[in-house]
């Protein structure tokens, strides 16, 4: 049995969680284009993609479960919390693609040079490691406090620290927690454990969840 | 088909544990069975048990031979199924049609043939046939709960679970709605939680009350009728006293020669005028609570 549908996923998907993202995307894009330098160009598309795009991610995360006007219902059915959870955060994800892949089209378009990243698979893996961390990350915080604020608390947090203090992210055995490498240090030797080490934080984080998201009562 | 046994269910930790269960055993046969109790007597918490969401600290529950305890055995009973909560929380965007072929498909039903038959089936059960394309944000509260009990039925489920289901609903949806459940009860376990005495009297042969999570009383209506005779008295009082002695009004009239009570308690000696009356299922559970504040349970009938 399946037990899953596209269309009512897509159907129950708040709209809000579209807005939200297209909104940033918009504001990106303008910003490239009323400023209009080649320089800038570069640093803006990396900020959007690496950046700007997990954090919407990973505040969209912290809402996914939790934010489920029939989730009680849900509950009472036989679907396993393994579904619950790869359905209500790969659509994040799917997102967060689109956004990303939209606006590196468009840089590509005004002759922005991704070169300084790398190959196309760094280019790539500096927005889709970030992006999987953040909404790990979300939705761990999210079902660990049973509330979405808590989430999107701890991501907004670690998000701004670790853009703070990304010179110090990259040194001593934060280096491995330094969500921002590929996208703000893409050159540093480390980078490529620095991806595996959060690869395997995100994977963490997602067992974290599911396990705690069989005890159901706590979110109702 | 649900045996009970030992079931605790605590909350929090040290001085502010909470008790929601304390020790309740219970077998629940086909049919419907009400669970009747005040605010905050555990039966919603008993419900989300028996429906898989909350896990109790302790005790068993086997349905239908499965043990819901392991997650084996949750996964198991909940296939066999329908819940409708208290707080009945749905995607209102949906149509009714759209949101009961939704819970239907997370039950399991694929088959989108037999899946679109069944939700028809079950939209003309509860009545709500014609307007089965309209978003749900536009009913009103007893359509919103006929549709809660179509997706809690489109599965066929072995056990339905009603927790408050006539909330909120004025008399003739009140009505309507326990007729429904009554008819579904011919084959299957209904299992209807509510705090309206009325609604277990007309519905139900075989109830529990529980209060501050223990059962005080198991059996039939007509069993807590018998446990309350020589309690309940009718007196008419002039002026402005109010008859006290450790006596509970239950209801008053006022009349041209004065104020008729009816009163509920362990003796109205005090009252030489007061007569004996026939208690009705609210007296007995007015009674079967004023015990509840007195000692432990009385009867198991």
């Amino acid at each position: 049995m399946k037990r899953f549908s596209l269309k009512y996923t897509l159907l129950t998907y708040r709209l809000d969680q579209l807005w939200f993202p297209l909104a940033f995307w918009a504001f990106f894009v303008i910003l490239t284009l009323l400023l209009n330098d080649q320089e800038l160009n570069f640093n803006i598309a990396r900020a959007y993609i690496g950046v700007a795009v997990p954090l919407i991610g990973g505040f969209m995360a912290a809402y996914a479960i939790l934010d489920d006007p029939a989730i009680e219902l849900r509950f009472a059915t036989p679907i396993r919390a393994a579904q619950i959870l790869f359905e209500r955060t790969i659509l994040i994800f799917i997102i967060q693609t689109v956004s990303a892949l939209a606006f590196i089209v468009f840089a590509l378009l005004i002759g922005v040079d991704f070169a300084p990243l790398g190959s196309a698979l760094n280019l790539h893996l500096a927005w889709i490691v970030p992006t999987i961390t953040m909404i790990a990350l979300g939705t761990f915080g999210a079902i660990l406090g049973a509330q979405t604020m808590i989430g999107s608390f701890l991501v907004g947090l670690v998000w701004i620290i670790e853009v703070i203090i990304r010179d110090g992210m990259a040194v001593n055995n934060w280096k491995y927690a330094y969500i921002f490498m590929g996208i703000l240090a893409p050159e540093h030797p480390d980078l490529v454990e620095n991806q595996l080490a959060l690869f395997a934080l995100s994977a963490a984080f997602l067992f974290l969840t599911w396990l705690l998201l069989h005890r159901q009562e706590r979110y109702i | 088909m649900i045996q009970i046994t030992n079931l605790t269910k605590t909350y929090g930790a040290g001085n502010k544990t909470v008790h929601a269960l304390n020790g309740v055993d219970l077998q629940i046969n086909s049919g419907m069975f009400g669970l009747l109790g005040p605010n905050g007597a555990g039966k919603t918490t008993f419900m989300r048990i028996l429906a898989g969401i909350v896990n109790p600290s302790g005790g068993s529950i086997r349905v239908d031979g499965h043990d819901l305890t392991t997650e084996a055995g949750k996964h198991a009973i909940k296939s066999m199924l329908g819940y409708l909560p208290q707080e009945l929380g749905m995607y209102t965007e949906l149509s009714a049609e759209q949101f009961v072929d939704y819970m239907a498909i997370l039950k399991g039903l694929d088959d989108s043939k037999k899946r679109n038959k069944r939700v028809s089936e079950v939209l003309e059960m509860v009545g709500l046939r014609d307007v089965a394309k309209r978003k749900i944000k536009g009913f009103s509260g007893g359509m919103k709960r006929r549709v809660g009990i179509a997706q809690a039925l489109v599965n066929d489920p072995k056990i339905l679970i009603v927790d408050e289901p006539t909330a909120g609903l004025d008399p003739e949806e009140r009505i309507r709605f326990r007729n429904l459940l009554v008819n579904l009860a011919a084959d299957r376990v209904v299992l209807l939680s509510t705090h309206i005495v009325e609604d277990i009297g007309q519905t139900c042969r075989d109830l529990a009350v529980l209060a501050k999570g223990r059962i005080l009383f198991r059996g039939s209506p007509a069993g807590m009728l018998k446990a309350t005779e020589g309690h309940v008295w009718s007196l008419t009082m002039s002026g402005l006293e109010k008859p006290n002695h450790d006596l509970t009004v239950v209801s008053m009239l006022h009349l041209a020669e004065g104020t008729q009570y009816r009163l509920v308690g362990a003796s109205a000696e005090g009252y030489p005028s007061a007569q004996l009356t026939q208690p009705g299922l609210e007296d007995a559970y007015v009674w079967l609570m004023k015990q509840a504040h007195q000692e432990e349970p009385i009867s198991h009938l």
